[in-house]
């Protein structure tokens, strides 16, 4: 053998022992950017200058999807970090991949049940122990501009389909361009829209009860309510991100363009900024006669990596009781407009009579949303390649909008191919337990 | 220098191929050999073929208007008509901007609201939205493709131009050729090793740059339309984890991509490079 044949072989075995990290410096990972990225690493500074023992270096990624990547790629190289944040729809893969090690099994003596309802749901097996440590929580809220509605003379903000279909009546017939926008997005008109009304997206339970679920959002209230949605948008009291000339639901209803809106918490900090008290929220619109359940909680949580050794897992338990503090989440909540996640932050920030102040406006709604009872429907999403499911919603409802075909096609499409996705990745975890 | 073409090149071909028989857990730990399973699924799957349907027409719309555009302007700029100076040096410069950059312009540049056909959209409303409209969309993504490609295609093909002797063009002129007859007969026939590189380069350049303009005009959509395969393969594998599929596709493609280049490299066998 001559030696170039020697070479790539002895360049990959450099590669795999490059870069170790110190003992005890361990790695956090996360996605978020801006605003929300600024808070993480104060919290990490909190951290490392409350205590001497651990130092957590905290990287964002810049973006929950290019994170996941890179974690894949550092998990297979060994080179992934002990802590690392992974947004809601991803859980089902992180759960199967045996890659995580559950944060309850790792912190038996934590109060996990002090964790509200809507977060706790999203991220617990089945037999109800908690997979990972929910963090930054967001939910599904409805906004309405105050000072738009009194012109037609609308005082209450309205709190069903039925009313917010007809207050867009009455500003479209007055004149007005966007009655409501939204971007159609599955977080938004699929997830939030069938847990709040307590029915299923998939059976199983959403794919709670296993892996061979199947998709049925092609029939019922969900679909029923899709095709509300496009008959809306035909007759101009929906408009969505490509309709709008900002070109994004949010940026429109901010600009001034948009009376009403479907959004998360996270949007109301931009929101007020640019119309102040004129802002109102309120819980997402029921359609009449439909039991209120809980909304799912968005964003993200946190899990802890498998593979370190124990002292570096003591920094991450360490790390992770930080986070949990309820000082260091209203301090959170306060900089990003995310939710407490756990009962004594908020009996804390009630109590602190701070709970009037804008910053913690969408706190009380928001957690009431997602606490909320709920049912076996409504806990979360657990169906696999979902990320990927969100893609092909995205494209087939788009095609319905843009009048290529109906959108009982659409949904019937969206299923078909749903159900591919889902049976490959039952395929690909073949013998692997659902948790 | 081999090192690196094995690490970088080789070994992910490699690995493309070997996964496309497995079915891989994205995490690793657990991969299951399913022979021709994944090609089957792939194959059968009416989005691949549209992916690879979008995928062919830009092949042959992209180089084929940009080489064309080019020879334009590159047959122009060699007859020393008028401002041709100045036309050789600033047609030079969008080749200095990356594909992205190129993408964000061009989502401006036809904005239905702001951009260049704003004013129309007034007159005729609903004409031109590359947001809704797929076809729109796809056109706007072969303007940027083209007007990326054009720079380079013209400074090969204006050069191979000014190596075609003098003599020949005077002795045609003499002879009563008009600058058309001199065109076609002379200037192109003696101009195909300058387009045979420009159009395989072309090719292969439509297949995989498209990528960075499709990740900033318009991530694939409206409802897929501007879904072009190497775009397909990016969603799949790295937003969607599903890295048995992706690979499928990436192994496809690639047979596809030299499949073509060979033909092409049969045509070139065609292609007089002396004089």
């Amino acid at each position: 053998m001559t030696s170039t044949r020697l070479a790539p072989a002895a360049a990959i075995a450099l590669a795999a022992t490059a870069i170790p990290a110190p003992a005890a410096d361990i790695e956090f990972w996360y996605g978020n950017t801006g605003r929300i990225e600024t808070a993480i690493q104060s919290a990490c500074t909190a951290f490392n200058e409350s205590q001497s023992a651990h130092k957590v270096v905290c990287v964002g990624q810049g973006g929950y999807e290019a994170g996941m990547q890179k974690a894949i790629a550092a998990f297979r190289s060994r080179q992934h970090p002990v802590l690392i944040q992974f947004f809601d729809a991803g859980t089902l893969d992180l759960m199967l991949s045996d890659a995580v090690v559950p944060v309850q099994e790792a912190m038996p003596d934590v109060d996990w049940g002090d964790y509200i309802n809507g977060a706790r749901s999203y991220y617990e097996t089945s037999t109800g122990e908690l997979f990972s440590q929910p963090y930054n929580g967001s939910t599904l809220v409805f906004y309405a501009r105050t000072d738009e509605l009194a012109k037609i003379g609308v005082t209450e903000i309205p709190q069903t389909w039925e009313a917010v279909i007809e207050t867009a009546r009455l500003l479209k017939n007055s004149g007005h361009d966007c009655p409501f926008a939204s971007d159609a997005h599955p977080w938004r008109v699929l997830e939030q829209f069938s847990a709040r009304h307590g029915v299923a997206i998939a059976s199983n339970s959403n794919g709670y009860g296993g892996l061979d679920a199947e998709y049925t959002f092609n029939g019922g209230l969900v679909a029923q309510h899709l095709n509300n949605l496009a008959e809306w948008r035909q007759e101009g009291l929906v408009l969505l991100d490509q309709d709008t000339a900002a070109g994004k639901y949010n940026r429109a209803f901010n600009a001034g363009e948009c009376a009403m809106m479907e959004a998360s918490t996270g949007s109301y900090a931009a929101a007020y900024t640019a119309h102040g008290e004129n802002v109102a929220i309120s819980m997402a619109p029921m359609y009449e006669g439909v039991e209120r359940r809980n909304t799912l909680i968005g964003g993200g949580s946190i899990w802890i990596m498998k593979g370190h050794d124990d002292e570096d897992v003591d920094a991450a338990r360490a790390f992770l009781d930080f986070l949990r503090k309820e000082d260091t989440q209203i301090e959170f909540t306060r900089a990003t407009g995310y939710m407490p996640v756990t009962k004594s932050a908020l009996t804390r920030l009630e109590n602190s009579g701070e709970m009037g102040d804008l910053v913690f406006a969408t706190v009380e709604l928001g957690v009431s949303s997602l606490n909320q009872p709920g049912n076996a429907d409504s806990k979360g999403i657990r169906l696999g390649f979902y990320v990927q499911f969100r893609d092909i919603f995205k494209e087939e409802t788009q095609k319905a909008f843009n009048g290529d075909q109906t959108m009982q096609e659409a949904l019937d499409n969206a299923k078909r191919r749903g159900d591919e996705l889902l049976r490959r990745f039952e395929q690909t975890y073949q013998g692997a337990t659902l948790p | 220098m081999l090192a690196l073409i094995v690490m970088f090149f080789y070994i992910p071909v490699f690995l493309a191929f070997f996964w496309s028989f497995f079915l891989e857990r994205p995490f690793g730990g657990g991969s299951e050999f399913v022979g021709f399973q994944n090609f089957r699924r792939v194959l059968s799957d009416q989005e691949f073929w549209r992916a690879m349907w979008r995928t062919l027409l830009f092949m042959v719309l992209a180089p084929g208007t940009a080489i064309g555009v080019s020879l334009v302007l590159a047959l122009a700029a060699d007859r020393g008509i008028r401002l041709s100076q100045p036309a050789r040096n600033i047609i030079i410069w969008p080749k200095a901007i990356a594909g992205a950059s190129i993408g964000l312009v061009f989502v401006f540049i036809f904005n239905p609201r702001l951009g260049l056909f704003a004013p129309l959209n007034d007159l005729f409303p609903g004409l031109w939205n590359p947001r809704i409209d797929g076809t729109d969309a796809y056109l706007t993504l072969l303007f940027a493709q083209v007007w990326n490609g054009i720079p380079f295609n013209f400074i090969i093909l204006l050069s191979g131009l000014q190596t075609i002797p003098d003599s020949l063009t005077k002795a045609a002129a003499m002879d009563g050729a008009g600058p058309w007859r001199r065109i076609i007969d002379i200037q192109i026939p003696l101009l195909t090793p300058q387009l045979f590189l420009t159009f395989v380069l072309e090719f292969v350049g439509s297949v995989v740059e498209a990528f960075g303009l499709i990740d900033t005009m318009t991530e694939g959509g409206p409802g897929g339309a501007t879904t072009l395969l190497v775009y397909k393969i990016y969603v799949d594998g790295f937003k969607a984890y599903d890295l048995s599929g992706a690979a499928t596709q990436t192994a496809l493609l690639m047979t596809a991509v030299a499949i073509m280049v060979a033909l092409q490299f049969r045509l070139e066998k065609r292609v007089k490079y002396e004089r």
